[in-house]
C-alpha cells in the first residue's frame, strides 16, 4: 500500500511540471558543456548591450552632422576605439550596430524557420506528388548559388534592411525544409501518430499537434545555426553596398571603412572591431547551437 | 545624373569592383599584376594605373569609357591639342582660320607625317574620319553630336582640311583633341572595316596609328602595352615602353605603387592620398578638378511640350523650398569630412580645371550655410512644423518627405547622404535615402520619378555638352523618351544665352555669356553644387615631369591630361628602370617550374598506377 502511495505521489509530482522537468534536465546537461555556456554568455552580453544601447547612446552621437570628433583618429582615452571618417566614436557605432545586425539576423532566421518548417512538414506529411513537388522546388533553391541570388533579390526589391532580410530568408530556408521533412517522415511512422489517425485526427491536427512538437527541438537547433549564417550574409550583403548608407550595422561599418580607404590609412581600429564583433557573435550562436544539438541528441557528438 | 549619355564620364562602379575582387580573390590580383611584365623589352618602362573605368572597346567610334580615350589619345592623332592654357593648340593642324561668315573653317595640316606602317598621314585621313562619323550611324555612336552641325568636310589637298558648318560653331577647334574628343584614324586601314564597324574590335597588334605611343597589346580587363614613337612631332616620349594596368580597386593600385610595381596613379581617394603623402618613394600632387559633385532637386519635371510627368514631390516646384534646402547644406563640412579637404566648395557650374569658364557669385549673392535663414524662409512661406518637427506643405497638407536617390556603387554618395539627411532634418524636411543602381537611377530620372538625386559630372575643356544638358531641348517627349536633361531645368533666358555663346568666336566674349548662364543656374537651385574635388595623383619618386604646369598658391597644379603626363614623364637619373618587373618575371618562371614539375609528378604517378593495375 505504502509502496503504491509513494508511486502515485511520484507520478503526481512528475505529471504536473513535466515540461519544466524536461527544461531542467536540459539545463543541467547544457551546464556541463563549457563551450555552449561561453557561447550563450557572449550572446546574452551582446543582446543586453543591444537592448540598453538607447539608454546611453543618443542620436546626436550617431548623426554625422552633429558629431565633432577628430576625423579617423586612432584610439585614445576619449575614443577607446578611435573615430570614423565623419568623427563618430567607433565604440558607439559598434554597440549601436549590434542592434540592427542582430535584428536582421533574428528576423531573417524567424522567416527561414517559418518557411522551412512549413514546407518541410507539409512535404513530409502529404508525401505523394505534393511532397515531391515541394522537394523539387527546395532542390531547385539549393542548386541556386545563394550569394548572387541574394544580390539580385536585394537589387530587385530595392536596397535596405527589409530587402536584405527577405533575401537572406529566401536563400537559407532550404536546409531547414530538408531537415524538417526527414524528421516528419520519422515521426509519422511512430505508433502514436497512427493512434491519432485511428481516433479520427485530421491532417491539420496531426501536423500541428503530433508532428510539430516533435520536430521543434530540431528546428530550434537548426535556427541557432541559421542566425549565425544570416548574420554573416547580412554583413556580406551590406559590405557589398546593398544596405542603406544611413543605417548603422556591422556590415555597413566595414563597407564604409573599406571603400573610403581605411586599409591604406592603416585605420585598423575602424576595420577590426566590426569584423571581430561579427566573428564573436557568429561563434556564440554556433557554440550555443552545437551544445543544444548535442544535449538533445547525444548521438551527434561523435560525428562532430 | 551621372553618365547617362556618356559612361566615360565617371569612374567604374565600386560595387562591381568589390564583386570582381571577391570572385577573383587575391589570386586574381596577383596573376594580373604578374602578367603585366613586359614580354620582350629593352629600355625603360613606365607603368601607370589605367583609368578605373577600363577599356570598353578599342574601336574609337563606339568607345565610351575614359580608359579607352586615354589609349586613343596616346595612339591616334587629333587636329588640335589642349595646351597648358586650357585652349586648343597645334597638333596635326598647324594653323586654322575662319571665313568672314563664320561658317567655313580651313585647317593647315602638317606635312611629311607617316602612320606607323609607313603610309603618309594627310588631311584626307582627317576628312575621311569626320565624314564617316557624319554619315555612318555606327561611326557616330560615341562622338556624333560633335559633328552634328557640320555640312561638309573636304580635303582639297594633303595639307588642307576644310570644314563647313550649318550654323556658326564657336567650339569647332575643340572637336578633335586627344583624350577629350574625336581621334583621327588611318583611312587605308579602316576603309575595309566600315561594313562591320559595330563589331570591329581593332585588336590586330601593333595597331596602326600615329601618336606619342603605339599600342602593341591589350589583355581584356588587365593591361595594355604600348611602345614609344621616338619621332613624335610634339617631342619624343622619354620612356621606351608604357604599360597601362587596370586595377578595379584603388587600394590594390596603391599597394602596387608602394611595392614599386607601379609608377603612377591618377585619382586616388582622399584617405589614400593622406597616407601616401608621408610614404617614402612616393610623390603626391593635387591638380585642378574637372568635375563637380552635387544634388539635383526636381523642379517639377515637364516634357518638351510642357506636360507634367513623373512622381516628383510637388513641394519642390516652390523656389523658396529649394533655396531653403540650398542654405541648409554645409558644403564646407562636406569638403572637410568627405573629401578630407582636397577640393573646394562648389559654386559655379563649370569646374576649376578650365579657368576660362569658371564663375563665382559676387559678394552678397553667395548662398552660404545658414540654417536659421532657411528655417525663417520656410516659416514665412507657411510651411508649419507638424508633430515630430516635420514641416507640412501648406498646398496639400502633406508632411515634407523627400526621396534622396543615390548611386549604390558610389562611396562618396554613400558618405554624403547621411549629412544631407541630417541637415534637412534640421530645417524640418524628412529624407528617405534610396540607394539605386546607376541604370535604375537614370531610368527614374528620365521619367521624372524622383525628388532629389545625387549627381556628379566631369567635363572636358569645351563646355558645350555640359551647358547643353540644362537646355529645354533636352527634355523628353510626351512619352518620356529621348531626353538627356540633367535635372529638367528649362529657362528661356538661359536658352537664349545658350545659342548666343555658340556664335561667339572671341573667347572672352563667349566666357562672359557662359558666366551669365552659370549665374542663372546658381540662382535656380535646381543643381546644388556641393564641391569640386581636386584630382589626386601619386607618382613613384623614380619618375619626374609627370605633373605639367606650375602649382598655384594652394599647391594645386593646373588640370592634367594623360596625353601630356605620359609624354613628359622622365626617368630619374641613375634609375635602372623597372627592376621589379624582373622580379615578376622570376616569380613567374619559378611558378611555372613548380606547376610543370608538379604536373610531371602527377602524370608519372598516374602512369605508374596504370602499370601496377
Amino acid at each position: 500500500m505504502s509502496a503504491a502511495q509513494v508511486l502515485s505521489s511520484q507520478e503526481v509530482a512528475a505529471a504536473v511540471p513535466a515540461r519544466f522537468a524536461g527544461v531542467r534536465r536540459f539545463a543541467r546537461a547544457f551546464r556541463h558543456r563549457p563551450s555552449g555556456v561561453a557561447g550563450l554568455a557572449v550572446l546574452l552580453l551582446f543582446s543586453l548591450l543591444a537592448l540598453v544601447a538607447p539608454l546611453f547612446i543618443g542620436q546626436d552621437q550617431l548623426d554625422v552632422t552633429k558629431v565633432d570628433g577628430p576625423l579617423l583618429s586612432a584610439p585614445s582615452g576619449h575614443y577607446p576605439l578611435g573615430t570614423d571618417q565623419a568623427g563618430r566614436n567607433v565604440l558607439l557605432l559598434l554597440i549601436w550596430g549590434s542592434r540592427e545586425s542582430l535584428r536582421i539576423g533574428i528576423i531573417a532566421t524567424a522567416l527561414t524557420v517559418v518557411i522551412g518548417a512549413g514546407i518541410g512538414i507539409v512535404a513530409g506529411h502529404y508525401g505523394g506528388w505534393v511532397g515531391r513537388a515541394l522537394m523539387h522546388v527546395t532542390d531547385w533553391f539549393i542548386a541556386l548559388p545563394s550569394l548572387p541570388l541574394a544580390i539580385s533579390l536585394a537589387a530587385v526589391l530595392g536596397q535596405g534592411e527589409t530587402s536584405i532580410t527577405i533575401a537572406i530568408a529566401a536563400t537559407s530556408w532550404t536546409a531547414t525544409a530538408r531537415l524538417v521533412r526527414a524528421q516528419t517522415l520519422a515521426v509519422e511512422a511512430r505508433p502514436f501518430v497512427e493512434r491519432a489517425r485511428a481516433l479520427g485526427a485530421g491532417d491539420w491536427q496531426i501536423m500541428v499537434r503530433q508532428v510539430l512538437p516533435n520536430v521543434t527541438p530540431l528546428i530550434l537547433v537548426s535556427s541557432t545555426l541559421t542566425v549565425a549564417g544570416a548574420l554573416l550574409s547580412e554583413a556580406t550583403l551590406t559590405f557589398l553596398g546593398l544596405g542603406n548608407p544611413a543605417s548603422i550595422t556591422w556590415g555597413e561599418m566595414l563597407n564604409n571603412a573599406f571603400f573610403n580607404g581605411a586599409f591604406t590609412a592603416d585605420a585598423w581600429w575602424y576595420l577590426l572591431p566590426p569584423g571581430l564583433a561579427i566573428l564573436v557573435v557568429v561563434l556564440g550562436f554556433t557554440l550555443t547551437g552545437r551544445a543544444v544539438e548535442h544535449v538533445l541528441d547525444p548521438r551527434t557528438e561523435d560525428r562532430s | 545624373m551621372v553618365l547617362r549619355q556618356r559612361p566615360r564620364l565617371l569612374a567604374a562602379p565600386a560595387a562591381a569592383a568589390a564583386c570582381a575582387l571577391l570572385l577573383l580573390g587575391p589570386a586574381g590580383l596577383a596573376t594580373s599584376a604578374a602578367a603585366a611584365t613586359p614580354s620582350s623589352t629593352s629600355g625603360k618602362t613606365l607603368r601607370v594605373a589605367m583609368d578605373s573605368s577600363g577599356v570598353d572597346t578599342l574601336n574609337p567610334f563606339t568607345a565610351y569609357f575614359n580608359g579607352s580615350y586615354d589609349i586613343f589619345g596616346a595612339i591616334y592623332p587629333t587636329l588640335t591639342v589642349i595646351g597648358q592654357d586650357g585652349r586648343p593648340n597645334p597638333y596635326l593642324a598647324t594653323s586654322w582660320s575662319m571665313s568672314s561668315d563664320h561658317l567655313t573653317w580651313t585647317f593647315k595640316i602638317r606635312k611629311g607625317l607617316k602612320w606607323s606602317d609607313g603610309q603618309p598621314l594627310t588631311a584626307a585621313d582627317a576628312a575621311w574620319t569626320l565624314n564617316l562619323i557624319m554619315t555612318n550611324e555606327v561611326a557616330g555612336t560615341a562622338n556624333g553630336t560633335l559633328v552634328s552641325n557640320f555640312s561638309s568636310v573636304t580635303a582639297p589637298d594633303p595639307t588642307t582640311l576644310v570644314i563647313r558648318t550649318k550654323q556658326p560653331q564657336s567650339n569647332l577647334t575643340y572637336i578633335s583633341t586627344p583624350v577629350y574628343s574625336i581621334p583621327i584614324v588611318p583611312e587605308h586601314i579602316w576603309k575595309s572595316h566600315v561594313a562591320d564597324l559595330k563589331n570591329y574590335k581593332n585588336d590586330s597588334f601593333p595597331v596602326v596609328g600615329y601618336g606619342p605611343w603605339q599600342l602593341t597589346g591589350y589583355k581584356t580587363d588587365q593591361y595594355a602595352t604600348l611602345d614609344a614613337n621616338k619621332s613624335f612631332v610634339l617631342g619624343a616620349p622619354k620612356y621606351d615602353h608604357l604599360i597601362e594596368q587596370l586595377y578595379k580597386n584603388s587600394d590594390s593600385a596603391v599597394a602596387a605603387l608602394r611595392s614599386g610595381q607601379l609608377d603612377y596613379i591618377e585619382g586616388v581617394n582622399a584617405t589614400e592620398y593622406s597616407s601616401l603623402k608621408h610614404a617614402s618613394g612616393v610623390t603626391t600632387t593635387q591638380s585642378a578638378g574637372n568635375g563637380w559633385t552635387g544634388l539635383e532637386l526636381n523642379p517639377g519635371a515637364k516634357t518638351r511640350s510642357g506636360k507634367s510627368i513623373g512622381t516628383g514631390n510637388p513641394a519642390l516646384t516652390d523656389p523658396t523650398l529649394r533655396r531653403a534646402i540650398a542654405l541648409s547644406i554645409d558644403k564646407q563640412t562636406l569638403v572637410t569630412k568627405v573629401i578630407d579637404g582636397y577640393g573646394s566648395v562648389g559654386q559655379g557650374y563649370l569646374p576649376p580645371a578650365w579657368p576660362e569658364w569658371v564663375w563665382k557669385p559676387s559678394a552678397g549673392e553667395e548662398q552660404t550655410y545658414d540654417p536659421a535663414k532657411a528655417n525663417q524662409l520656410l516659416d514665412q512661406a507657411g510651411y508649419k512644423r507638424g508633430a515630430n518637427g516635420i514641416r507640412i506643405n501648406p498646398k496639400n497638407g502633406k508632411p515634407l518627405a523627400l526621396r534622396l536617390g543615390i548611386h549604390s556603387d558610389d562611396s562618396y554618395d554613400a558618405a554624403i547622404s547621411p549629412y544631407v539627411a541630417g541637415w534637412l532634418k534640421a530645417i524640418g524636411v524628412k529624407v528617405e535615402i534610396d540607394p539605386m543602381s546607376m541604370t535604375a537611377l537614370n531610368s527614374d530620372l528620365g521619367k521624372g520619378d524622383w525628388d532629389m538625386l545625387m549627381d556628379a559630372w566631369t567635363n572636358g575643356p569645351d563646355p558645350t555638352y555640359m551647358l547643353g544638358i540644362q537646355s529645354c531641348t533636352t527634355l523628353p517627349d510626351d512619352q518620356g523618351n529621348g531626353g538627356n536633361t540633367d535635372a529638367f531645368f528649362c529657362n528661356p533666358a538661359y536658352e537664349k544665352l545658350l545659342s548666343q555663346q555658340q556664335t561667339q568666336f572671341v573667347p572672352a566674349q563667349r566666357a562672359k555669356t557662359v558666366d551669365q548662364m552659370e549665374k542663372i543656374l546658381y540662382d535656380a537651385d535646381v543643381d546644388l553644387m556641393f564641391y569640386n574635388k581636386t584630382m589626386l595623383t601619386a607618382t613613384s619618386s623614380k619618375v619626374t615631369g609627370m605633373n605639367t604646369g606650375t602649382p598655384d598658391a594652394k599647391d594645386v597644379y593646373p588640370a592634367q591630361s594623360s596625353f601630356w603626363s605620359y609624354l613628359k614623364a622622365t626617368p630619374k637619373a641613375g634609375d635602372s628602370g623597372s627592376s621589379s618587373s624582373n622580379v615578376g618575371l622570376w616569380v613567374g618562371i619559378a611558378a611555372a617550374v613548380v606547376v610543370v614539375g608538379a604536373g610531371v609528378t602527377v602524370v608519372r604517378r598516374r602512369s605508374g598506377a596504370d602499370d601496377r593495375e
